[in-house]
């Protein structure tokens, strides 16, 4: 058979970093959390799939996946909708000891019968906290030309705030690499180094029958996390390589990243950089255009269709049908899908989540450092 | 499983006095109100009245059409029986021919329309900008008893004899139908949407074919037949707004009262009545440190930093530093260089207004001129074409036209 496409399938966790933005996925998982005016997170990793030739994704999900099922459908937006492979969405499968997965060693062996049964042999996977325009083809390229048997991609930054602080629930484990050339010599859990790091993006690729190996050993042995008990404890043995990336990431680890990502796109160069190499599909809710009415000001935003602007905006993101009536005022601020802000109501750096109200004549106000945030639904 | 209703969409139309904008399209093709093209209209009326099975009749320019339409999912008309189809003129045995009128047209159809054994069938044209529900017309025309229905709206009398008028008794019954006369008798203009029984259409088109004198078009021949054999046929009064699309200046006011759903009738927002369409899937619009944006529609992809002004944009439209956009239309993918002024006009997609350029006036006096730049016209620098031009071909830095 002529393969025209790459020859790997793909795995997203979705739920990975749950818990570093816990007021988001109150009603919700990181995948599906609104980011960049139209889109939910998980739209980056899967497109950049999809515009890579890869048309077998498989999606675990752990909790809270309502909203993602809603968003993705049969997956037809991002051409998944295939009689051979196509999209996968994979729930826990509530029986017997395994309840719900913790590490992604749990979530890969629930669905050791399905890659047993696939034809790729290549496995690509990631997680939903970072929105990316990642080109998988160049990454598997490297993965293959390198001989490794694992390759990761990471990013040089230094490590983000919340990394570093007390108390940071052990459930989301970061890792930095150490490298000597492009070979990974040491995988670092939680580091509170300062200065630039390799900070994993956790990209992976592998040959599936190495992973399937992998996990099957693994799981017999009550592994959860593999980072820590499979690649960690291995290095000498196994050929991890690291893959620098250095295009355009937006990484989500808490609600300030969260606020600054999405203010960063207000920069065209950051917007352009993020959607430059190919596009970023998403769920069509057919709106019609934005409608700026007589009176409304506006300078320096973001805004996707079916808002109508009738009051002020600076410097905001808005969503899908944001309605700001007459005589309000938004500066600084992120409104999610439908947000109504209604007359004389005065917003500054303000986070509101999908189908809030704010009632005439409120004020809510933030500051740079730490924003408002209004939960999903909610009437002010 | 028959089908209650289908609809037979005609969309061959080659819309001639549109000359710039339909030189590499046909009329439905043609982009509307910001994000739509002409055709999403009867569209999505036909999903939004329970019509799943839709016949598009094509012949013009039919590449962008055919390809906007696809399987018809944007729509909801990917259907397992059913469902949206295109149908270009095709060889037979017995010959071939292109649709040689609006009646021919159905007629070389019938096979098609018959595989759904319909009751009723629908004819609506793709050059109308209208939200209607056939779902009420179609109770009408059960209610009547009616063998045929056609749409109708009053216009002022002193514009009657511009359409198509029926004229009928106190119960809608149509007792004389007058094509554009000199002395109309009637103020109800027919909106060339028409409700068939199926067996009677297909009687009068086997009828129409048959005859080599026939010009094979509605209007002109099967309404004037039914007539003459006295069948039941009414009048189905439509109030809500309607626009017929077939000119650049009414193509132009009605993306216009986009602007002014309050007053114009024409809503977009309506969550009740949605215009589906095939969207662009670019990122959101962004208006810039520079930008003013006053009484307009924006939407995905567009860059604005310069100064808009009730105008409407489609998808990928850039606006440089103080380019001027007023009272226009500007279609996707164009893109107004820095300086350039825009006034009054309809510029087509994927357009390069070069730095300080001059398209189209503001209506001085008598002059009511709306500028066309057709599709892929690049205008040089400090070119300068006037309020009434028509341009489809490239114009030189400094040319004035």
């Amino acid at each position: 058979m002529i393969n025209s496409n790459i020859d790997a399938l793909g795995i997203i966790f979705p739920n990975s970093y749950d818990d570093l933005v816990p007021e988001l996925v109150a009603d919700r998982l990181m995948a599906s959390i609104p980011f960049a005016g139209r889109y939910r997170m998980i739209d980056f990793i899967l497109s950049s799939m999809v515009n890579c030739g890869i048309d077998n994704v498989s999606v675990i999900v752990r909790k809270n996946y309502h909203s993602l099922l809603d968003h993705l459908g049969a997956g037809r937006e991002w051409d998944l909708t295939r009689k051979n492979g196509g999209l996968n969405i994979v729930p826990p499968f509530a029986e017997k000891t395994v309840k719900v997965y913790n590490g992604r060693v749990e979530a890969l062996a629930s669905i050791l019968g399905f890659l047993k049964s696939q034809k790729e042999q290549y496995v690509v996977m990631a997680d939903t906290n970072i929105a990316v325009n990642f080109d998988f083809g160049r990454f598997l390229e490297f993965h293959i030309a390198s001989g490794a048997d694992v390759t990761v991609a990471y990013t040089q930054e230094t490590l983000p705030e919340s990394f570093g602080e007390e108390g940071t629930d052990n459930k989301s484990l970061y890792y930095t690499l150490e490298l000597e050339d492009t070979r990974v010599s040491n995988i670092r859990i939680n580091s509170k180094a300062s200065g630039v790091q390799n900070l994993s993006m956790n990209i992976y690729a592998i040959e599936r029958e190495l992973l399937i190996d992998q996990i099957s050993q693994a799981f017999v042995r009550g592994y959860v996390f593999y980072e820590r008990d499979i690649l960690s404890p291995h290095l000498v043995t196994l050929n991890v390589q690291g893959y620098k990336y250095e295009g355009y990431c937006a990484r989500i680890t808490d609600m300030r990243s969260y606020y600054t990502e999405n203010m960063k796109l207000l920069d065209d160069e950051n917007l352009d950089a993020l959607f430059r190499n190919s596009q970023i599909y998403t769920k069509i809710r057919d709106d019609n255009p934005t409608r700026y009415i007589t009176g409304s000001a506006v300078r320096n935003v973001m805004a996707a269709d079916g808002c109508v602007i009738e009051g002020n905006v600076e410097n905001s993101i808005l969503f899908r049908g944001v309605r700001v009536a007459k005589g309000a005022v938004v500066k600084n601020c992120v409104l999610m899908q439908d947000t109504t802000v209604e007359s004389g109501a005065n917003l500054e750096y303000v986070i509101t989540d999908k189908n809030v109200v704010v009632t005439e004549g409120k004020e809510l106000k933030g500051t740079d450092t730490f924003q408002v945030f209004v939960e999903k639904g909610k009437t002010v | 499983m028959a089908k209650e209703m289908i609809a037979m969409l005609l969309a061959g139309g080659q819309g001639s006095r549109l000359y710039a904008l339909t030189q590499n399209l046909a009329k439905p093709a043609v982009p509307f109100g910001g994000k739509y093209r002409i055709i999403d209209f009867p569209l999505s009326n036909c999903v939004n009245s329970g019509i799943d099975t839709v016949g598009i009749l094509t012949q013009y320019q039919p590449l962008v059409l055919n390809e906007y339409i696809g399987n018809g999912q944007p729509w909801d008309l990917d259907r397992l029986h059913g469902g949206v189809h295109v149908l270009p003129p095709y060889q037979q045995a017995s010959g071939s021919d292109w649709y040689k009128g609006t009646a021919n047209a159905i007629y070389q159809n019938i096979s098609f329309i018959d595989r759904y054994d319909p009751e009723y069938v629908i004819i609506l044209s793709g050059d109308q900008i209208c939200k209607q529900d056939y779902s009420d017309f179609l109770k009408f025309h059960k209610e009547k008893g009616a063998e045929f229905s056609v749409a109708v709206m009053e216009v002022p009398w002193e514009e009657a004899s511009r359409f198509g008028l029926m004229v009928t008794d106190e119960n809608d019954k149509i007792t004389e139908f007058q094509e554009k006369p000199a002395e109309p008798k009637s103020n109800l203009a027919s909106m060339g949407i028409y409700i068939f029984n199926w067996d009677v259409l297909k009687k009068y088109l086997e009828e129409d074919e048959a005859d080599p004198n026939s010009e094979n078009d509605f209007g002109n021949n099967i309404i004037p037949n039914l007539l003459r054999d006295e069948r039941n046929m009414y009048a189905y009064h439509f109030s809500g707004y309607w626009k017929d699309v077939g000119t650049i200046s009414s193509l132009w006011e009605a993306n216009m009262e986009v602007l002014d759903p309050e007053h114009s009738g024409i809503d977009l927002f309506d969550e009740e009545w949605k215009i589906y369409s095939r969207n662009s899937g670019m990122t959101g619009h962004k208006i810039g440190e520079t930008g003013v944006v006053e009484n307009s529609m924006i939407t995905d992809g567009c860059r604005i930093n310069g100064h808009v002004k009730h105008s409407i944009l489609f998808a990928g439209v850039r606006v440089e530093e103080g380019a001027e956009v007023e009272d226009a239309v500007v279609m996707g993918g164009t893109t107004i260089k820095a300086g350039a002024v825009v006034k009054h006009c309809i510029v087509a997609e994927k357009v390069t207004i070069g730095e300080n350029a001059v398209v189209g006036a503001m209506p001085e006096g008598d002059s009511k001129g709306v500028a066309t730049v057709g599709s892929g016209v690049k205008v040089g620098a400090g070119a300068k074409i006037g309020p009434a031009a028509m341009i489809s071909t490239d114009v030189k830095e400094g040319e004035e036209r």
